[in-house]
């Protein structure tokens, strides 16, 4: 009985995934900037993650040339306030400010999907406390616990990306609820439904693929604002804190320096401004790219 | 209406509960203590009589309790680190806050919509992609960063701009509006950059999709000047959803005004925060945020109630 | 439109050149010209009503010498103006000095003068402190001043356990004071203290009495505290903004010479940087910078002069004596041997600095011994030592003893300079194989967790302290635990010469007890002394009659300041 129930929900229909991932591949790489964002994302994270192993200089030690020099060979990019090799940083940094943004949006998209699924899915309690609880956290200016939980909380990485994804996960939990509310009225899920599957299996089996795109649209974003939001508190002093450099605390160091050594402070900017902003075309290039809409139009 | 405005009360009412209490035990639990008891070199006396003094000795669920009790009266009780009324703290500040946000909202409004709009109508034009590009970049650059580059700019390189503060020069009996503006110009630049890109690209979606709809295609054909099928017509019904998003921008305004208070010296409620949390002066973080959370719903409230007043479609929300 | 993009361009593009630009013309005093049209800017914006400015003060009539004029100071928050008051933090000590009076004050050499007092004595056993009073000395509202207000801010506020009141630790050792007459009080003390000058001359003004008598909490006398505070200094309350500025005027009834200057303005300003653009645009004329960073650029500009400044600071490192791995003076001198601290004050403190081989600053001039040998920077010398103590460098150059790593965590609070001189630190013991872990946090977390609970490896900050050599409450046994003295260092000794030093009275007895104590400091290291700072006093030009002394001791002579052209 119980196994006849699921192999006839294996036998559900679901909509052809395959093909329309290479769609939306092909559809992203004739959006020429959102392309460009994309190829932009992948170097700049082997830039990072490779490049220190390159560049073997150690981001906290001190280097023998001494404070706030300019560019040479030994040091391209100059070296820091104490002495430190700015190139080195900047690879370092880059590797704690991605690794942030990253594991901020998969916290977020996790705590984004269960939320929302979960409230487009079961019952109507369900849905209205957790949607009043999704409405209530966008409604609060949420940088003011931010600040306020960083202050009191401590500033340790683990909880920096803790603050960062438990005040950015509504946005994608209102998207997830959309899409399962869409998803579970159709004909696949409604026959899962009745051959007698749990809720969770059908949740995770057949709604879930179905919102990927959005997820991932969705998630792309997060990245974005999970990286300027850490610079952002970097800026009051509460993001990651210093012997370890983040592009944020760099920027936050520099400031000081604005007067003496503006450089110190455009370097790091210009790199969390360029890996926002890509990751934001990539993500506006993917909605567009997943957008049914468009695909008419075109 | 009346019931939807209970409703609303209603929900109001849980929402706060549930702030405070969060912000209540967070800032209470955590370690440090108010900046008088914390000075580096006060006795271990003179900090326990300071302790004593604030009430602190007392279990924090008590301290909740009645904070609780004296909140629902109006009365936040007393600021630790000025011993004046968290009240009138906070209402000695606001009205910089307000200033930077109402002039904030006029600049990206009027500026969003009309490049919302070039870039609705101009759909696939150098214009329309520059102006969706330039809207990304303001998305993506970390305002403090823009804003210390601004700083370089015009006070360190130009010597244009004051770099801080509101001038309070300007503001007396030697009122000039030069003057004023000049403190007012970059941080009102920068706030604005954390609202305008997405006013644009809002403005421009509901142009396009205003736009295609029958009724103005029946105005198109009856043979009206698209100047006027564009700003009569058309805007008129675009500019309905724009109003619901400056709602739902309201928190995020506040948010920036945080970070732009701190980069300009602005003495509003943002940098009142700060200096709040760092000082765990615990009646003001509870008063701030109480305020804060206050605001937004009456903002988002009022913009519900403009929105079911001009849209004809939204009605008994 | 295109006008509308073009600007949008141009303005990004100008902010990548400009950046750039500001940075290579550094040198060239490029920055100079331009902080000089700001300034032309500024007055013509203002209007013409600040007399601070450099280029006003060509257009007023003020002349050399000659009374007028306002001088603008920057605060860093809103102050509280009660001395006492346990609100009443740096900002408020600037302030409050100006419009209060203690019974002393520092004098030029920073040996104590009168000030409300005319001169005092101690009696043989050295337990009662007459102090003698001014009878022309007037409150700012008119009453006259007298022993009363002497008596009742001592034995109300100060003595009053349950107020917490500032600086009151330094008074545990009196038991009442009595007004004997009108003029006269009489300190009770329950033992000796020879410091007690000094310590009624560092942010222990008078308060007065016909004011807070039978008020239940003087913390919540908001009238006074907050707005109109009475007091008897050179300058009283005109007008206060909050979060915005003070503005004191002459009080021309001021018991000294009456003030030169017409007002004295604080302005609130809690970024250290505006303080920098604002004394370089002429809106600001005196303040101590705490961040080092601008001061070559400020060097450069014509209209400021930077000046170099000793106080009575030190900064250290404290090992906290609970663990037995820093018991061995040994791995403390080690330690001291092992960071360049001639680097770290050329470089972060750009100068201003002298290294410490002990507590007593060279501001002290009687007491402080600039010949105590100290523990130069010696990695090699650092290395041994260690190595006597047991620890040697593993095939991974890290220190071990017995299988055990040298681990320590160091931990710091975030403020000014203490973030990239704990860097430092860390990189130099790490180079002779210490394992060093920096945790940073915020102030009020690491005051909590370092000062009161004592659950600490290492640290690094710095003591300020009245302009007397009396470290008792730092270094004393008593105080390890709970009391000022952070490492918890005990040493029989070290009590000994602490004990004799802040009974004696006698000033040639005190210097050679003191010589002593300065010569055990630079062996034991009972904190690693760092270095004394000096501080770095940035002055516009035009202002004149400051004293040599450092910015706040330099204000209670703001009566002599003056502008001139």
């Amino acid at each position: 009985m119980m196994k006849s129930a699921s192999t006839l929900i294996d036998t559900v229909p679901t909509p052809k995934q395959k093909q329309v991932k290479s769609t939306v591949f092909s559809r992203l790489r004739k959006n020429n900037i959102a392309f460009a964002a994309f190829l932009f994302i992948i170097a700049l994270h082997l830039l990072v993650f490779i490049g220190p192993l390159i560049w073997r200089v150690s981001p906290e030690a001190l280097t023998t040339h001494g404070a706030l020099t300019g560019w040479s060979l030994q040091t391209p990019m100059g070296t820091d306030e104490i002495g430190r090799d700015v190139l080195a940083r900047i690879l370092h940094g880059g590797r704690v400010t991605l690794l942030v943004g990253l594991t901020s949006m998969l916290f977020s998209v996790f705590l984004g999907v269960v939320v929302g699924a979960c409230a487009g899915f079961f019952n109507k309690v369900v849905e209205s406390i957790l949607m009043r609880i999704t409405e209530a956290m966008m409604a609060i200016p949420n940088f003011f616990f931010v600040l306020v939980a960083l202050t009191v909380l401590g500033t340790s990485p683990v909880m920096v990306v803790i603050v960062i994804a438990v005040s950015s996960w509504m946005e994608i939990a209102r998207v997830v609820y959309g899409e399962t509310l869409k998803w579970k009225q159709y004909e696949f899920v409604e026959a899962a439904n009745a051959a007698g599957a749990s809720p969770l299996r059908i949740l995770i089996r057949y709604v879930i693929p179905q919102i990927y795109p959005s997820i991932i649209v969705a998630g792309t974003l997060c990245i974005a604002w999970a990286i300027l939001t850490e610079s952002a508190i970097s800026y009051l002093g509460l993001g990651i804190q210093p012997p370890t450099p983040t592009w944020g605390n760099m920027l936050q160091n520099a400031q000081q320096y604005i007067w003496t050594a503006p450089i110190l402070g455009i370097l790091p900017g210009v790199a969390i401004t360029l890996i926002v902003l890509a990751y934001n075309f990539l993500g506006d290039g993917l909605r567009d790219a997943l957008d049914p809409k468009v695909v008419r139009k075109k | 209406m009346s019931r939807f405005l209970l409703n609303r009360l209603g929900q109001s009412i849980v929402l706060l509960l549930i702030v405070s209490v969060i912000t209540f035990f967070l800032i209470n639990l955590a370690p440090g203590g108010p900046s008088a008891a914390m000075r580096m070199d006060a006795s271990e006396a003179e900090r326990q009589a300071i302790i004593t003094q604030l009430g602190l000795d007392e279990p924090v669920v008590v301290r909740y309790a009645q904070w609780l009790g004296s909140a629902v009266t109006g009365d936040f009780g007393v600021s630790f680190s000025t011993s004046e009324p968290v009240l009138e703290r906070i209402l000695s500040r606001i009205p910089y806050t307000i200033e930077l946000t109402l002039f904030t909202i006029l600049f990206a409004v009027s500026f969003g919509i009309l490049f919302g709009i070039i870039s609705a109508v101009k759909r696939g034009s150098l214009r329309d992609h520059a102006i969706n590009f330039i809207s990304v970049i303001g998305l993506s650059i970390p305002a403090f960063w823009l804003g210390l580059m601004l700083i370089l700019l015009f006070s360190v390189q130009l010597g244009w701009l004051p770099s801080s503060g509101v001038g309070a020069d300007a503001r007396g009996e030697n009122f000039s509006l030069l003057g004023w503006l000049s403190y007012l110009f970059m941080p009102v630049l920068i706030l604005s950059t954390t609202i305008l890109p997405n006013i644009v690209r809002f403005t421009r979606s509901s142009m396009l999709e205003v736009v295609n709809q029958n009724y103005i295609r029946t105005v198109r054909a009856k043979g009206a000047k698209e100047r006027y099928v564009i700003y009569v017509h058309a805007l008129k019904n675009a500019l309905i959803p724009v109003v619901s998003i400056i709602g739902v921008l309201i928190p995020r305004l506040l948010s920036g005004a945080v970070i732009t208070e701190a980069i300009f010296g602005w003495p509003g409620i943002g940098s009142l925060i700060i200096q709040a949390a760092q000082g765990r002066d615990y009646p003001l973080v509870m008063g701030v945020t109480m305020f804060v959370t206050i605001v937004v719903i009456v903002c988002n409230l009022l913009v519900d109630l403009v929105y079911s007043k001009i849209d004809p479609r939204v009605k008994n929300v | 439109m295109k006008k509308v993009l073009w600007i949008a361009f141009s303005i990004t593009s100008l902010l990548f050149l400009a950046a750039g630009c500001s940075f290579d013309n550094n040198d060239d005093g490029d920055v100079t010209n331009n902080a000089g049209a700001s300034n032309n800017e500024s007055s013509e914006t203002n209007g013409n009503n600040t007399n601070d400015s450099e280029t006003n003060t060509n257009d007023s009539e003020v002349a050399a010498g000659e009374p007028g004029g306002r001088v603008s100071i920057p605060i860093v928050a809103d102050p509280t103006f009660n001395p006492w008051h346990p609100n009443a933090f740096a900002e408020s000590n600037v302030i409050n000095r100006v419009l209060f009076s203690g019974l002393t004050k520092p004098g030029l050499d920073l040996v104590p003068e009168g000030d409300l007092a005319e001169d005092w004595e101690t009696s043989d056993d050295q337990l009662e402190w007459t102090f003698h009073l001014r009878d022309d000395v007037l409150w700012h509202d008119g009453e006259p001043f007298t022993a009363e207000d002497v008596a009742f801010t001592f034995n109300e506020i100060t003595l009053n356990d349950e107020l917490g009141a500032n600086n009151s630790s330094y008074f545990n050792e009196v038991n009442e004071v009595e007004a004997v007459d009108d003029h006269t009080v009489i300190f009770h003390m329950n033992s000796p203290v020879a410091a007690m000058p000094a310590y009624l001359s560092f942010n222990t003004e008078i308060i007065p009495k016909h004011i807070f008598e039978g008020e239940e909490d003087p913390w919540s006398v908001n009238s006074f505290n907050k707005d109109n505070p009475i007091g008897t200094g050179p300058f009283k309350m005109s007008e206060y903004t909050s979060g915005q500025s003070v503005l004191l005027e002459r009080y021309d009834d001021y018991h000294g010479e009456t003030a030169l200057l017409d007002e004295v303005e604080y302005r609130v300003l809690s970024d250290v940087n505006t303080h920098v653009a604002q004394i370089m645009s002429g809106e600001l004329s005196i303040f101590a910078l705490d961040d080092l960073a601008s001061v070559e650029q400020l060097e450069n500009t014509e209209g400021i002069d930077v000046l170099s400044r000793e106080t009575p600071r030190f900064f250290w490192i404290s090992l906290n004596q609970e663990d037995e791995r820093f018991q061995d003076t040994e791995v403390r001198q080690a330690m001291v041997h092992a960071i360049d601290r001639q680097n770290i004050i050329d470089t972060t403190l750009q100068g201003f600095g002298t290294i410490a081989n002990h507590g007593i600053a060279p501001a002290l001039e009687e007491y402080y011994n600039p010949d105590v040998p100290g523990l130069e920077y010696d990695p090699d010398r650092a290395i041994e030592l260690l190595a006597e103590a047991g620890w040697e460098q593993n095939e991974d150059g890290i220190l071990e003893r017995d299988g055990e790593t040298f681990e320590i965590d160091f931990e710091i609070g975030i403020q000014g300079d203490l973030e990239p001189i704990s860097q430092l630190v860390q990189q130099y013991l790490i180079a002779v194989g210490f394992d060093i872990n920096l945790e940073t946090m915020e102030w009020n977390t690491m005051i909590d967790k370092v000062v009161i609970d004592r659950d600490y490896e290492m640290s690094l900050n710095w003591w300020r302290y009245p302009a007397d050599p009396d470290l008792y409450a730092y270094l004393h046994s008593s105080n390890a635990g709970t009391g000022n003295n952070i490492p918890g260092y005990q040493n029989d000794e070290m009590d000994a010469l602490l004990e004799a030093g802040s009974q004696e009275s006698e000033v040639a007895d005190r210097v050679e007890i003191y010589q002593e104590l300065q010569e055990l400091m630079a062996v034991e290291q009972p904190y690693l002394f760092l270095w004394y700072p000096q501080e770095a006093q940035i002055r516009i030009d035009s202002l004149q009659g400051v004293p040599e002394l450092a910015f706040g001791d330099a204000l209670h002579y703001i009566n002599e300041w003056y502008l001139q052209e």
